[in-house]
């Protein structure tokens, strides 16, 4: 998977033509547990079943539950990878630089890299 | 009826899954319905049940702070399952119902509540509620009551039931008894 439709999954999967109406509910799914979790509803796993097993269902919603309650707790604190994008070991505070405050995918990551570099 | 319908018990196969989810019942967090739903998929099932006990269960940070933690966590997620279940042990060493009450309404003045507890208490209020105030200060200050050990316990098991409770929410599923 590249990261050009790792960008297009977060952000744009809802009107993308990359992903399948199966991704889309998936990515919906995973979004909404974490934004608006009343919405996801009876009607809403109906949607799931349309494209999923119930085991599949299950895997899902344990898989996301899982990353929503631990990538908050992860951001607070405040820890970065181990490499840059480049793939060079780098220490905690250099990491902290390239990859600032907000998460960004590794493609973001190194376009600004490479913005430095030419600046 | 949840939104995925539990497992009958008799379904289960994995006489380990089976074990796992008597545990849980012994303790009473979860209930069968989590472990039930859970068993569709036997794999998944048993790390979550492990970690959910362990994370609940073992360590060095008073299991009553977690229960009450857990609770209030479970309001704030708006999951009347894991709102409405109570664990027997914190229960048996002594955690009633009103101190419970106390610590999702009134933990940082309620007199019952030590500074140790409520920091923790904050820091579970904060995570979800406002992370950006889970800062450099407020670690600071969970160092002056925790070890460092104690402090990823409680975030670890903050994280984890959180994430649970959001997913359950979604399900709409109650308890098996009432509490």
């Amino acid at each position: 998977m590249s990261e050009a439709k790792l960008d297009d999954g977060i952000d744009n999967y809802a009107a993308s033509a990359a992903f399948s109406p199966a991704e889309k509910v998936a990515l919906a799914y995973a979004e909404l547990m974490g934004t608006s979790p009343e919405k996801v509803d009876a009607a809403f796993y109906g949607r799931l079943r349309e494209h999923y097993s119930e085991e599949e269902i299950v895997e899902l919603g344990t898989f996301i539950g899982f990353n929503i309650g631990y990538h908050t707790f992860f951001g607070t604190i405040k820890f970065y990878p181990l490499f840059s994008p480049d793939g060079r070991l780098v220490s905690q505070d250099e990491s902290a630089r390239l990859y600032g405050d907000q998460p960004m995918s590794l493609g973001s990551a190194r376009s600004e890299q490479a913005a430095e570099k030419v600046s | 009826m949840p939104n995925i319908e539990p497992l009958p018990l008799e379904a289960i196969e994995d006489a380990e899954l089976r074990a796992l989810i008597a545990r849980c019942e012994a303790l009473g967090v979860p209930d069968a319905v989590f472990g039930r739903i859970l068993a569709r998929v036997p794999a998944y099932a048993k790390v979550t049940l492990e970690a959910m006990l362990h994370s609940h269960t073992e360590g060095s940070v008073d299991h009553r702070l977690k229960e009450m933690i857990r609770v209030s966590l479970a309001r704030f997620a708006r999951d009347q399952y894991f709102s409405a279940l109570r664990s027997r042990r914190a229960q048996q060493a002594g955690l009633d119902e009103a101190t419970i009450e106390a610590a999702c309404s009134r933990y940082e003045t309620d007199p019952r509540f030590t500074e140790a507890q409520r920091v923790a208490l904050r820091y579970a209020d904060m995570m979800y509620l406002d992370p950006n105030q889970v800062d450099a200060a407020m670690y600071g200050e969970l160092k002056r009551h925790y070890t460092e050990a104690q402090i990823m316990e409680l975030g670890a098991f903050i994280a984890f039931h959180y994430g649970m409770q959001v997913f359950m929410r979604t399900l709409g599923a109650t308890p098996t008894l009432p509490t």
